[in-house]
């Protein structure tokens, strides 16, 4: 998609995002659309996917002074929450939420985007071309999640003194000062996984690739996949929770614990989390 | 297991066929990449000219060596002592021979968090070390300050457990410490509690169940009548814990069953820190866990792989040695005494006293500023190894270390290289047939082959070995005895008085990111929100909001936090989840060197610690230090992940389920 094309036919762009009923999944993607589950009831809040995610995409180390003026660059992180009336002490302890980019369906960063930087790919991906953004940092502001994280500062020539930079992983790009950047559900994998699939004339199978962060994480809390393939382990996990990609606020039996973080919005994210469970009786 | 590009070491992942991590890694073992990329690791072996470390060739640091150990030196086995961190594998095989060919017998291994009274507790009961816990098996986990998903015995393998455990049927987990952790953060329900009176409220706990018949029988009649004094109103003025609590916790324990009771960490670091264990483990035993939860490990067939673990009394043998001017000369290899040792024993000044100091690094920390020679060895993904883990959840699993990539700094050297080379200034002929560390570690490896049936040859053995990371040998279980006397239980019944000059319990708390502070010196870990806080690169102290409203205190405010044994200045940070009496300072930071990302940051609390003992085991009683808290007038905002509100503010963000209403069991 071009620049000119994309600004020749904007409404129909703009409209090209689904509202409720109008798609159908099978409609609207032949192949893959990639989709997350996450249990936070094993969600034990440990860390290692946000550190597995530095190592896997080039995330700089931005020190203490720029974490404080809000500058990290974590594409997924654990926010931590207590529950409101707890009393004197937190006695179900804390909540855990791991949070990346949603990969919503309709994304209200892209509509923003003055310059189609941040688009949607023919795999269900709310992607970002480094090269196309300009930095006027809408699609941030327009991020219900705030997952969406800007380089202020010319990382590549400060966080990486050498020979740290021997440890960036080649595949993924090193961003500069005043571009936008977030979560890609480890991209480069997927392309990776897609590109060998092709070449052995089939479709990826399911559990061949996950992005850093379920791969890492101890208790097995992401499950990621194509969601397309209604064999997949994800797929089976939306429906089993009757959580449909195109519905919003969907009504569902009390005992179901699939959930879309702020579905009201209308977003349609690609990410269900599972409620936390706590046994009341102990 | 890692991945590589162009020679290049780029990212670490759990090897699947390992049956302790299943593939799965935590943070730390990610950074791995950063140790060995790290823009301060020591890139030659330096010398001390004068008060300086100065480059100087490995011909001339190993002359030295040879000059001052070797033969010829004359030094004999009293007069040398080796320092090492845990180990396990060959190269503990190796420093030991080292050490037999000088007639030493002074190896000291040393961990600041040492598994040691935890130990001591388990031999005198169960007659192992350390039991096989069964999480997965377990209907209800009553866990007493183990913060087991997050700095315990085995995080990864334990977090894996966890996650069935909370499968259908969901189990329930209960946890019992004065300061939340990571796995109490992630428990059913959450009791505050004085620090160390946890054994008290077991034997509350235990006197309700013992008043069952199901349940009378299953001790000696010695043991009833003892846990009889810990009735509910003594118990619960002993541990603030609220009496309806107590026999809540007896009703849900006799309700399910078997359900897993474990201690940890802040029970084990008092005084009565071994009777506080077995006061929990008896509750096993009542419950008939043992068997069932509880049971033994694989009994290892190579006990000279197995792993040593470190002790306080070690350390404190090394360092009355040093302050007597036993010593002609130590080595130090994995441990930063320096840094972990508390200022009453005045470890750096005693190990000055040394005439001859070699430390083995990767980068100049604390303890390698005071030797003499430092030397840069490998680091883990340049090196070969073997490892033997502690907690071994399926037979015995030993795994296999071998580089990723060449060595990233021509002046480095394998560690296994250099004890070689030092064990062969006494024994050359024993050890001529191998030139390095890799051939020794093939032949010895090559040996255990009859141990696990391999029938094809040894060359072929050797590559299968190193192609899959790890060697699984089928291996008997361990017997476990239930040894409880009437002495290990008897705990004091009588409130203890608060001392008016220092009012706080300090807890020096583990980060599962930064353990002692060895690997401080990581950008990621440093940049990684301390999980219950979301506080970043620095220290702090966590108090309760009810306590700071008392005193004043909002969070940023400098306090004064003193022992006996020093004062430490510190930011505040108000915390819910901890004991109001208590009050809360990470490991880890601090640092005076070790490089960039860790010098200057943060405060180390070790320093500050009284020397109170454990009675048993003599190890320091890392909770058992009081201290006083004054507002020092300053104040600086605290860098955090966590926005101005700690709370959802009603937004459906996480939401909570009750475990009566969730059907587990018809998901996927």
């Amino acid at each position: 998609m071009s620049i000119t094309n994309l600004l020749n036919n904007w409404s129909f762009y703009r409209q090209k995002r689904p509202y409720q009923g109008q798609y159908d999944l099978n409609r609207q993607y032949s192949e893959y659309k990639w989709a997350m589950a996450l249990d936070l009831d094993i969600c034990t809040g440990c860390n290692a996917c946000t550190t597995a995610c530095y190592a896997e995409n080039n995330l700089p180390v931005v020190g203490k002074k720029r974490f404080n003026q809000g500058h990290v660059m974590h594409w997924i992180r654990i926010e931590r929450y207590w529950d409101e009336n707890m009393g004197e002490f937190p006695e179900q302890g804390a909540s855990f939420l791991p949070m990346m980019c949603q990969q919503c369906e309709e994304a209200p960063c892209e509509t923003v985007c003055p310059v189609g930087a941040t688009s949607h790919t023919n795999d269900g991906l709310n992607s970002q071309n480094y090269h196309r953004c300009v930095g006027s940092r809408y699609c941030s502001v327009n991020c219900p999640y705030k997952v969406r994280y800007f380089n202020f500062w010319n990382y590549p020539s400060t966080a990486w003194p050498a020979p740290l930079p021997d440890q960036l992983n080649p595949d993924v790009t090193v961003r500069t000062k005043g571009i936008m950047e977030k979560c890609t559900f480890c991209v480069q994998r997927l392309n990776e996984a897609k590109s060998r699939a092709r070449t052995e004339y089939r479709l990826v199978r399911d559990g061949e690739v996950v992005p850093a962060c379920v791969q890492a994480c101890p208790t097995s809390a992401i499950t990621f996949g194509n969601i397309v393939d209604p064999k997949s382990k994800v797929a089976m996990m939306w429906k089993n929770q009757q959580v449909d990609l195109y519905k919003d606020m969907q009504e569902k039996d009390n005992s179901v614990r699939g959930y879309r973080i702020l579905e009201d919005l209308r977003p349609f994210p690609s990410v269900m989390y599972l409620e936390r469970v706590r046994d009341m009786e102990a | 297991m890692g991945r590589v590009r162009e020679g290049r070491v780029l990212k670490m992942e759990g090897n699947p066929e390992s049956k302790i991590s299943g593939g799965k890694i935590c943070g730390l073992g990610q950074a791995a990449v950063q140790v060995q990329y790290n823009p301060d690791r020591l890139t030659q072996p330096m010398m001390r000219v004068g008060d300086s470390l100065q480059p100087v060739s490995w011909d001339k640091a190993m002359a030295l060596l040879e000059e001052k150990t070797g033969p010829k030196s004359g030094i004999n086995g009293n007069e040398f002592a080796f320092m090492t961190g845990a180990m396990s594998g060959h190269l503990k095989v190796l420093v030991q021979n080292y050490l037999d060919s000088l007639g030493s017998k002074n190896h000291f291994v040393y961990e600041a968090l040492s598994p040691a009274v935890s130990f001591a507790a388990n031999k005198q009961i169960y007659g192992v070390d350390m039991p096989r816990l069964h999480f997965d098996k377990a209907k209800l986990i009553l866990s007493f300050g183990s913060d087991f998903l997050g700095t315990g015995a085995s995080p990864v393998h334990f977090a894996k457990e966890y996650a069935k455990f909370r499968k259908a049927p969901r189990g329930t987990l209960i946890q019992i410490e004065p300061k939340m952790t990571m796995t109490g953060a992630n428990a059913d329900r959450w009791i505050p509690i004085i620090p160390g009176t946890e054994g008290v409220l077991a034997l509350g706990v235990a006197n309700q169940l013992l008043k069952h018949d199901d349940f009378s029988k299953t001790v000696p009649a010695d043991i009833v009548n003892l846990v009889g004094k810990y009735d509910l109103d003594t118990v619960s003025s002993i541990t603030s814990v609220r009496s309806d609590l107590i026999g809540h916790l007896a009703g849900l324990l006799w309700e399910k069953s078997p359900s897993l009771v474990i201690s940890g960490a802040s029970v084990e670091g008092h005084v009565h820190g071994v009777q506080n264990a077995a006061a929990i483990q008896i509750l096993n035993r009542i419950l008939g866990n043992v068997g069932k939860t509880v049971d033994g490990q694989a009994q290892s067939p190579f006990p000279q792989l197995a792993p040593a673990t470190g002790s306080f009394a070690s350390l404190k043998a090394m360092n009355d040695g040093m302050g007597a001017g036993t010593y002609k000369a130590v080595f130090i290899y994995g441990a930063n005494p320096v840094f972990t040792t508390p200022s009453f024993m005045g470890f750096r000044d005693n190990l000055r006293k040394v005439p001859f100091k070699v430390a083995f690094v990767n980068a100049v920390d604390e303890t390698a500023e005071e030797c003499d020679l430092v030397l840069p060895i490998y680091t883990a993904v340049e090196d070969f190894g073997s490892h033997v883990a502690w907690y071994q959840p399926e037979g015995v699993e030993i795994t296999m270390q071998q580089p990723l990539m060449d060595k990233l700094y021509s002046d480095t050297r394998s560690m296994g290289d250099i004890m070689l080379d030092l064990v062969k200034q006494r024994r050359a002929d024993e050890y001529k047939a191998w030139p390095n560390f890799f051939s020794y570690l093939k032949t010895a490896v090559t040996n255990i082959k009859p141990a696990v049936k391999y029938t094809d040859t040894d060359e072929h053995f050797w590559y299968d070995t190193l192609s899959h990371g790890v060697i699984h040998v089928d291996a008997p279980q361990q017997q476990i005895a239930e040894n409880f006397s009437t002495e290990m239980l008897d705990l004091p019944t009588t409130v203890n008085s608060p001392d008016p000059k220092f009012p706080f319990y300090l807890i020096p708390s583990e980060r599962h990111y930064f353990r002692d502070g060895r690997h401080a010196n990581c950008g990621w870990l440093q940049e990684s929100p301390d999980p219950l806080t979301t506080v970043v690169w620095d220290s702090w102290a966590e108090i309760h909001p009810k306590t700071a409203a008392s005193m004043g205190i909002h969070e940023g405010d400098y306090l004064e936090v003193s022992s006996q044994n020093g004062t430490i200045k510190v930011k505040a940070y108000l915390f819910p989840g901890i004991h109001p009496d208590a009050i809360s300072i990470p490991l880890g930071q601090g640092h005076e060197s070790l490089g960039r990302f860790a010098k200057g940051v943060g405060v180390n609390p070790f320093k500050i610690l009284n020397p109170v003992f454990e009675k048993n085991t003599g190890e320091l009683a890392m909770f058992g230090t009081r201290v006083s808290v004054k507002r020092t007038g300053q104040s600086e905002i605290v860098v955090k992940d966590e926005g101005p509100v700690s709370t959802q503010m009603g937004r459906k963000l996480v939401v909570t389920l009750p475990a009566d209403v969730a059907q587990l069991s018809k998901e996927i």
